[in-house]
């Protein structure tokens, strides 16, 4: 066999083993990937919208999600909206529970984020920061309460609480909160919230 | 032909070939991923699952691979295991996959892998060159292992998730950050290289 | 503006080789003169800016309307291989020299993890094409920038009275390290 045809046979014929072997795994994984991509969304959201029993997406665009949390009787009793935005280091991304007039936060759930270890990373620690954000009152623009108190009941409900040495990283949370509650509002606005967007489950 | 007995051919990736201490190879997912004794571990063994079987069907084929094409054919091979590994870990392990996120896919550019394949692989026989692969994947384990073990302890107090230091300790969180990586590293290859030349002076 | 904060993100903030560890290994090959690192440095740029623009043509285009994302890893990887193929055999004809001069380190380009990172992380953040160009473009000036900003510490310290254990790569890393934690101060740049 001449060279030149080897070498093209050669290659040829890894390329094609090595794509169908993959395609074989691709397949066999490909449903096991979404499921767990599914629950791993499933359970931020009856985090932040307690007493649903299932959930709905209504609206996607890049960086924002909203879903729908619905009681027994399918009938939508709040929204988990799903938003990320640059933090101190990377990208921050959240689950917020609200209420359907989106005047009331339930609770606030950090997704993902890659803060400083020790200080920004607490914005993901219930204790510290989290706890800070149930209940709050939406209707205006929250704000962050300078310096750091120790329990939520020194907090208007309008504020939320910092972390003492990761301003940024606070601030950059209420900022993707207070943006994502604007879009939102706008999207409900435009009549752009589709029930017949696909089930979450 | 190599004269190494076939227990030499495994050691010598445990310390006198280490992949990571003495050949200076795959540094880029040894910095990125040691933050955490899981993390380092979980990557020791995806990266061992892509050079054991590259290996073999390197060593098997090698015959049949003209030389001009060999280096494409050998990503192709190593890249497939990857996407293997990578879609394993994001299936059966969602955490951990999350954890070393993009830098699985990274394997596929690990020079362990491909250096492997060119100086070994494609020059002796399946048994020996699955021998090698287990011998280098053990030494490139170890290094992980040693690396996340003093990052995770010095950096966050514990070792796999347990708490190992005393309350009276306050983390280095530096050891986690880039930063810390860099600096052990360094100071463990400075440290590998002493412990070489002492033996040697010595011999 | 997103585009500047892409820029300005991938060379000072998030710098492929001090927060990401990337490139590594022509970081410690190459980082040793001046000049060498500048030319390494640009070499990477020009690859991965072409990189971020051909593999988001094959993934928007082929690989994500087939369903075919299992194979991003191989095209991504053959793609970067022939680049650098091509890059060489166009460096070797415009300027003999210059080729001469990088030797091995160029085919070793393709084994530069800096580069895959750049198409899979676009891929990921799912950029738009004018993004991902702009993303590979900034990610390629911030290696050059730490590679030759290496490079003038180390012809600095060929110097200095460096213990016989620490030389090469023991004290490089470790200036690597302390660049690192000088290239953190620059987190929280962009709001």
């Amino acid at each position: 066999m001449k060279l030149s045809t080897q070498m093209v046979v050669v290659l040829t014929s890894v390329g094609l083993l090595s794509g169908s072997f993959l395609a074989i795994v691709g397949h066999l994984t490909k449903e096991r990937i979404a499921l767990n991509k599914q629950r791993e969304t499933e359970k931020a959201i009856i985090q932040v919208v307690p007493g649903i029993v299932s959930s709905q997406k209504l609206y996607e665009e890049r960086d924002l999600s909203v879903y729908g949390g619905k009681d027994a009787e399918g009938n939508i009793v709040g929204f988990a909206i799903q938003a990320s935005g640059i933090g101190f280091q990377d990208k921050i991304t959240l689950m917020l529970g609200t209420n359907t007039s989106l005047k009331k936060i339930n609770r606030l759930a950090i997704l993902d984020q890659k803060e400083t270890p020790g200080l920004g990373a607490k914005i993901a620690d219930s204790e510290f920061f989290l706890l800070y954000w149930e209940n709050k009152d939406s209707s205006g623009t929250i704000t962050l309460h300078k310096p750091a108190v120790s329990s939520p009941e020194e907090l208007l409900p309008t504020e939320v609480n910092t972390i003492t040495g990761a301003t940024i990283s606070s601030e950059a949370v209420l900022s993707i909160v207070n943006t994502s509650l604007e879009q939102v509002r706008k999207i409900i606005k435009e009549g752009k919230l589709s029930s017949e967007a696909q089930d979450v489950n | 032909m190599s004269t190494k007995s076939i227990g030499q051919e495994f050691t010598k990736g445990l310390w006198d070939e280490n992949p990571v201490f003495r050949q200076l190879l795959g540094l880029c997912p040894t910095l990125a991923v040691t933050n955490a004794v899981i993390n380092g571990l979980a990557m020791g063994m995806a990266t061992s699952f892509v050079l054991i079987f590259s290996s073999l069907v390197v060593s098997s084929i090698k015959k049949f691979i003209p030389s001009q094409v060999r280096i494409a054919s050998y990503v192709v091979i190593i890249a497939t295991f990857v996407t293997v590994a990578d879609r394993f870990l994001a299936a059966f392990f969602p955490p951990i996959s999350k954890s070393l996120g993009p830098y699985v896919p990274l394997i596929v550019v690990n020079c362990i892998i491909l250096g492997r394949q060119e100086a070994f692989s494609s020059k002796n026989t399946v048994g020996r060159s699955l021998i090698d692969a287990l011998g280098m994947s053990s030494g490139f384990v170890l290094a992980m292992l040693i690396l996340s073990a003093i990052r995770e302890i010095l950096g966050m107090g514990t070792f796999l998730g347990y708490q190992v230091m005393g309350q009276w300790f306050e983390p280095w969180i530096i050891m986690i950050l880039p930063p810390g990586a860099f600096i052990t590293l360094g100071i463990l290859l400075a440290l590998a290289l002493q412990i070489e030349r002492k033996t040697k002076s010595r011999k | 503006m997103e585009l500047v904060a892409i820029f300005v993100t991938a060379i000072l903030i998030n710098n492929f080789v001090l927060r990401y560890f990337l490139g590594i290994c022509p970081f410690l090959g190459v980082s040793k003169k001046i000049d060498s690192a500048i030319s390494m440095g640009l070499a990477v740029t020009f690859v991965m800016t072409i990189t971020a623009a051909v593999s988001w043509v094959i993934n928007h285009w082929i690989l994500i309307p087939l369903k075919l994302d299992y194979l991003q890893i191989v095209s991504f990887i053959l793609v970067i291989a022939s680049l650098v193929q091509l890059v060489e055999m166009f460096i070797r004809k415009i300027s003999p020299p210059l080729y001469e001069a990088l030797g091995i380190y160029l085919p070793l380009i393709t084994t530069n993890c800096a580069i895959f990172f750049l198409a899979l992380m676009a891929s990921l953040r799912d950029y738009s094409f004018l993004e991902s160009v702009i993303f590979g473009v900034g990610s390629g000036l911030g290696f050059t920038l730490a590679i030759v900003l290496m490079a003038a510490i180390r012809e600095q310290l060929d110097l200095a009275d460096v213990p016989e254990a620490l030389k090469g790569a023991g004290i490089a890393l470790i200036v690597a390290g302390i660049m690192a934690l000088a290239f953190l101060g620059f987190s929280g740049m962009i709001k």
